[in-house]
């Protein structure tokens, strides 16, 4: 009603409302009372339509005393001379008031429809658009790939004829891989276009890739469950936070002294199921705290020969998100840092699993 | 085991240095005795056809057709081992193409020392299989599993498995250095009812692991291929 446009409809149909009354009374006696019924019926219900449930019930109730007054004897009094006409004003006002309900709920489900399908197109041009930048990124992976490949095979033959300057080449080819890899990812993340495969997925099969994986970087990695004898189920990408896991185990094994233990867990904490990793590195210092997870940010108490792109952790903390969870850091008791990703953790349904689980 | 001089490649690709990469690289892998070279999808199903080759080296992206699509023509007649190549490097594609008969895919750029170790481990394979249905009883990392009787012996223990447990690890083993896609698991153990048995299939291998592995967290016999799907492991 706040609106102007809102008031001067209504006052648009108050108008329409006495000009008819007004061009009724100068026809009176020639009139059915059943047709002046009929038409401020008609001018309620468009009201109702046209500006909402509160002008059509004020129109539903001025019509019901301007039939009473104008139109039943005796004229120009508001009291009724036949008790059968009681029946028809109520009747009336009963009729006026429901139409007006539901032709507003009519109309508000209209808007609301409306509402929708706008924002469904609006959706479906973002995922167009979404999509198209995912298939130039692709594109582009493809057309950086094939000629790294061509190089790299080529560096592996000239290498093996007795150059050793050629496995730098194939060293760099990797590097350069590896960059442009992380680019696109972080490009992903940060576009919202990577396509996540949300699973019912179990923890130790994620811990044991882990381990699998992190083989190449020369430490002794200390695998926790708990509690150990349940099934720990979580819903999370595989794939991804796998990567996001072996990120943080590659990022203990650069910033802790050799020959010291990463410890790597999972742990259901509430409704949450947690991913942990843990060295026995310097930690992080207050300053680097809040901006380890930007992206191309390197920690300033970091050794300058460690390399590393300054992306994994700005992507690792997208894909944790991404997936309707975090990644936080927590300096270790004793001293170290401790990476935590959490996921959203999913109760094991006992149905379907009991079919032939006799052991036999 | 390594190559015979009497195995056969065919290498599908249509950027010429690709082929010769790939091709120096079985050259230099040993005793190869024959490279042959396929530019388009088309001919490369033909040249199967033609030549029986004892592996297939397919890259994706041909101008003619689909990877998959050449998969499927070329599984429909021969058990060729087939390795893709793809620049792209998606589970999601890696598992399509595993569905449509391949045996393995590697990602590009590879090192020609990864793909010469893929390849001989594919021709390996392949001349094992018929062997591999034959017997029932096999020995490894401290586990003796016979699938006749059927039964589990784990450093002398007895171990026990379900129903289930056995169907999983059978089709496991019977194809024993081949990932198994999630969806051909499945398939092959509750037939093709999809849906909640994502969840059963990594309960039942957890399950499996805690039987049959030295240390399940770190399994050694059944091994995971992230979003993807498990392979036994003959020779851990």
């Amino acid at each position: 009603m706040k609106s102007p446009s809102k008031a001067a409809r209504a006052i648009l149909w108050l108008t329409v409302f006495v000009a008819v009354t007004a061009g009724m009374v100068a026809i009176r006696d020639q009139l059915d009372r059943i047709y002046v019924t009929l038409v401020y019926l008609l001018v309620v219900q468009l009201a109702s339509a046209q500006v909402g449930r509160a002008v059509g019930v004020t129109l539903a109730v001025l019509s019901f005393l301007a039939v009473n007054f104008f139109f039943l004897p005796s004229y120009g009094t508001l009291s009724v001379a036949d008790p059968l006409d009681w029946l028809v004003l109520v009747a009336f006002l009963i009729t006026s008031v429901v139409s007006a309900q539901l032709l507003y709920r009519a109309r508000a489900l209209g808007a609301e429809r409306e509402r929708l399908s706008a924002a469904a197109r609006r959706a479906d041009s973002l995922e167009l658009s979404n999509r198209m930048k995912d298939e130039t990124l692709a594109m582009v992976s493809h057309d950086l790939r094939t000629p790294l490949t061509t190089i790299k095979g080529l560096a592996h033959e000239i290498a093996d004829s007795g150059d050793e300057r050629a496995e730098v080449i194939e060293e760099e080819a990797d590097r350069l891989n590896a960059f442009v890899g992380k680019l696109l990812d972080l490009s992903r993340v940060t576009m919202g276009t990577a396509a996540l495969d949300i699973q019912p997925n179990e923890a130790e099969d994620l811990l044991g890739a882990a381990s699998q994986q992190a083989q190449g970087f020369g430490r002794e990695l200390a695998l926790h469950v708990e509690p150990s004898d349940t099934m720990l189920f979580g819903r999370f990408d595989f794939v991804q936070s796998l990567r996001v896991l072996v990120n943080l185990i590659d990022n203990a094994a650069k910033y802790s002294p050799q020959g010291t233990t990463i410890d790597v867990g999972a742990r259901r904490v509430g409704d949450e199921l947690h991913f942990w990793v843990a060295d026995r590195g310097a930690g992080i210092g207050d300053e680097d705290r809040d901006r380890i997870f930007e992206p191309f940010y390197r920690r300033r108490d970091g050794n300058v020969d460690i390399a590393g792109t300054g992306l994994g952790l700005a992507i690792a903390k997208g894909i944790a998100e991404a997936q309707g969870g975090a990644l936080t850091f927590t300096a270790r008791d004793g001293g170290g840092s401790v990476f935590t990703l959490a996921v959203p953790a999913i109760d094991l349904t006992g149905g379907g699993l009991s079919i032939d689980e006799r052991a036999e | 085991m390594n190559p015979s001089s009497d195995d056969v490649v065919l290498v599908i690709d249509d950027e010429p240095q690709i082929r010769r990469v790939v091709r120096n690289a079985m050259n230099a892998g040993g005793g190869i005795a024959r490279v042959i070279e396929a530019s388009n999808g088309r001919a490369g199903i033909d040249a199967a056809a033609a030549e029986r080759p004892s592996l297939v080296v397919l890259d994706l992206g041909l101008p003619d057709m689909e990877g998959a699509e050449v998969c499927r023509a070329i599984r429909s007649w021969s058990a060729v081992p087939i390795i893709v190549l793809s620049a792209r490097g998606s589970v999601q594609e890696k598992a399509a193409l595993l569905d449509a008969g391949a045996d393995d895919y590697i990602a590009k750029p590879f090192s020609t020392i990864e793909l010469q170790a893929r390849v001989r481990a594919q021709l390996r394979r392949a001349r094992l299989a018929p062997a591999a249905s034959q017997t029932h009883v096999v020995e490894v990392d401290g586990a003796t599993i016979d699938l006749a009787t059927p039964a589990i012996r784990r450093d002398g223990t007895v171990v026990r498995l379900t129903k289930t447990e056995w169907q999983l690890l059978r089709t496991l083993m019977q194809n024993a250095g081949r990932t198994m896609t999630h969806r051909q698991l499945f398939a092959a153990v509750w037939g093709n009812s999809y849906g909640d048995a994502q969840q059963y299939l990594r309960v039942h291998v957890r399950s499996i692991r805690r039987k049959i592995e030295r240390d399940p967290v770190r399994p050694r016999l059944i091994v995971t291929e992230p979003g993807v799907g498990y392979r036994f492991q003959m020779e851990p």
